[in-house]
């Protein structure tokens, strides 16, 4: 394509989209912010304060996850991975190690599962309440940016007492998981759960039924069934506009289909709807965890890795394991030496789960080497951000926090 | 038993009856916690938090135990560990040899632990503290025999140690770690391990 000039003779670079700029319409940038916090820019074209055209501009920082997964081991990409989307670590890592377990044939003992499941519900409560901490900032209310921070704290504080990080977990390994949950650990859950379902009538009073905050989510942002449908818009978005999707309902995984629990739908598919949303899926985490926790604390603490692995493991592994090594710490998995060499069996492998923002999915393909020769991932975030360009035209540029904040949308995630 | 959809609804309700109801709610959940607010910060330095055994933090090798299989800088995913090259004296033939021990760089570390969880003779321990400052970069680049002691702690010579104990009305509680202990909420003792 050759460059062009644009109306105002500015040139344009080749490739770039060049389109007749209406008299009364400017064009506003927003972002890039931070690359942390996200880098994305959000083209919009005002009239007066009403956004005509809104052009999501992703891309500014590419990390290329998938070609850095070509060049390392195997076991390697689990804390690559899982700096997609931080805060949600097991959810991200969750299917890679899923679909590595199906090339190498082998699947992880129940309470391996149980843990995996355990760890998954407690990051997707501290991935919620992230969200509905940024979107407190978003709307001005700094109350629910300070509570939910504080009260994700809660659950950084379990997630740290079951991993030993806060939140670069890297917990689920093939074949099962890195540790056992500590003695307390029951105990100090159940009272988590206990606070959080209190704590959520308090953040419906003050935050989602506060009439000053409702005024700007009513019908704001509002999707279709149909609309989100073609959109291809995944996870709590997808189900705040009615649509009965979500991994763990359409194809469970790991310990989900013991567990009894409800996916929660809603119809109206406006930024209130997503925010209870939230609410709502956090109320079902909670029992989760519960249930979980229940199930590990009746069963005898046995079956953590598949026993592939765990039969080649010398008697100092059971050692550390048991507590009897004074500096060691107690309930530790060790790794066995064979996960730094680990050659997997040529194949092709995809696996699921339903992370906190959303599907997430993994395409692993093994050509028999010790690296993989393709990692395909595709996040939720991408398939949510096409939304905006969607959603937000016809609205106020005030509404523009409003509807971003509602998707819980997480840039460094979709940078893969 | 599966899970299965339900359908919710958002709560609706007149006008007059969310403005006032919705108002005096949020109203009184605000003078409820300006009354008895639940303060979680840290007066970090002159408070520390005492991290429980198991958390992952600095490591350190016990030399003794090292067997040279070069586990732990195969698995290091961010290439933080290396092995070098000593000259020791084996005590079994007497004889000076070659042997290969690893070493950290801590500007690379991510503290994934692998390399710990990797070691098959246990050489490797994590400190359970991680809030360590370093002068330069060149410091944070550790040879044999600095690996081998525990790092230097100065927050605990001059803070008081706290922990977070869990609880159902206050989600965390910040406590000093001798009322913990009296209460016994944590079961598993915070602090490092002894080295051989």
């Amino acid at each position: 394509m050759s460059a062009q000039d644009s109306s105002s003779g500015v040139p344009h670079l080749p490739g770039m989209e060049v389109r007749p700029v209406e008299r009364n319409v400017y064009e506003v940038q927003i972002g890039p912010a931070h690359p942390g916090s996200g880098h994305m820019r959000i083209i919009v074209e005002l009239d007066g304060d009403v956004m005509v055209r809104v052009d999501p501009d992703i891309g500014f920082v590419h990390r290329t996850m998938e070609k850095l997964a070509e060049g390392r081991d195997w076991i390697k990409n689990i804390p690559l991975f899982e700096r997609m989307a931080i805060l949600d670590a097991c959810n991200i890592t969750l299917p890679y190690v899923e679909a590595v377990e199906k090339l190498l044939d082998i699947e992880p003992p129940e309470r391996a599962k149980y843990l995996r499941t355990l760890l998954c519900e407690i990051n997707r409560i501290a991935s919620h309440l992230y969200g509905m901490g940024i979107f407190g900032v978003f709307l001005g209310h700094s109350t629910l940016y300070m509570w939910a921070f504080g009260d994700r704290e809660v659950f950084v504080q379990l997630a740290e007492d079951l991993t030993g990080a806060r939140l670069t977990h890297s917990y689920p390994v093939f074949g099962g998981v890195r540790r056992d949950m500590p003695d307390d650990f029951p105990e100090n859950a159940r009272k988590a759960v206990r606070y959080m379902r209190n704590r959520l009538n308090e953040y419906a009073k003050i935050f989602l039924n506060n009439p000053n905050i409702r005024k700007r989510l009513e019908g704001v942002g509002v999707i279709s069934k149909t609309r989100a449908a073609e959109l291809g818009i995944a996870g709590p978005n997808a189900r705040a506009s009615g649509i009965k999707y979500d991994v763990r309902l359409v194809e469970p995984y790991e310990a989900y289909p013991e567990l009894d629990f409800e996916i929660p739908v809603f119809e109206e598919g406006d930024s209130l709807a997503r925010a209870w949303m939230r609410v709502e899926e956090i109320r079902q985490s909670l029992n989760i965890i519960e249930q979980a926790v229940d199930w590990l604390e009746k069963h005898p603490r046995e079956g953590f890795m598949h026993d592939k692995f765990w039969k080649a493991a010398p008697k100092l592994y059971k050692d550390v394991y048991e507590g009897n090594i004074p500096y060691a710490g107690k309930y530790r998995v060790k790794l066995m030496p064979l996960f730094a060499t680990l050659k997997v069996p040529a194949g092709k492998a995809a696996a699921r789960v339903e992370a906190g923002r959303g599907e997430m999915f993994y395409y692993v393909e093994s050509d028999g080497k010790d690296v993989p020769y393709r990692v395909r991932v595709v996040s939720p975030s991408f398939r949510n951000v096409i939304a905006f360009k969607y959603v937000m035209p016809g609205h106020r540029l005030m509404d523009l926090p409003t509807i971003y904040g509602s998707f819980d949308y997480f840039p460094p995630e979709w940078d893969r | 038993m599966p899970a299965r959809p339900s359908l919710k609804r958002v709560p609706r309700a007149t006008f007059l009856g969310r403005a006032i109801a919705g108002n005096l709610g949020a109203l009184i959940v605000g003078v409820k916690y300006f009354i008895d607010p639940n303060r979680i910060t840290l007066l970090y330095p002159h408070e520390y938090i005492k991290l429980r055994q198991g958390y992952r933090g600095y490591i350190v090798l016990i030399f003794d135990k090292c067997i040279s299989c070069a586990s732990c800088a195969r698995i290091c995913p961010a290439r933080a560990m290396k092995m070098v090259t000593m000259e020791v004296k084996d005590k079994k033939l007497n004889r000076a040899m070659k042997k290969k021990y690893p070493v950290i760089n801590y500007n690379r570390c991510i503290f994934c632990g692998y390399c710990v969880d990797v070691c098959p003779t246990e050489a490797l321990y994590h400190v359970p503290y991680h809030d360590l400052v370093y002068l330069n970069m060149q410091d944070m680049i550790l040879n044999v025999e600095e690996f081998q002691k525990e790092p230097e702690f100065v927050t605990a010579k001059e803070g008081v140690p706290v922990t977070y104990v869990f609880d159902e009305k206050r989600g965390l509680v910040k406590v000093s770690v001798e009322e913990s202990s009296n209460q016994g909420s944590s079961s598993q003792p915070a602090g490092g391990g002894g080295s051989s």
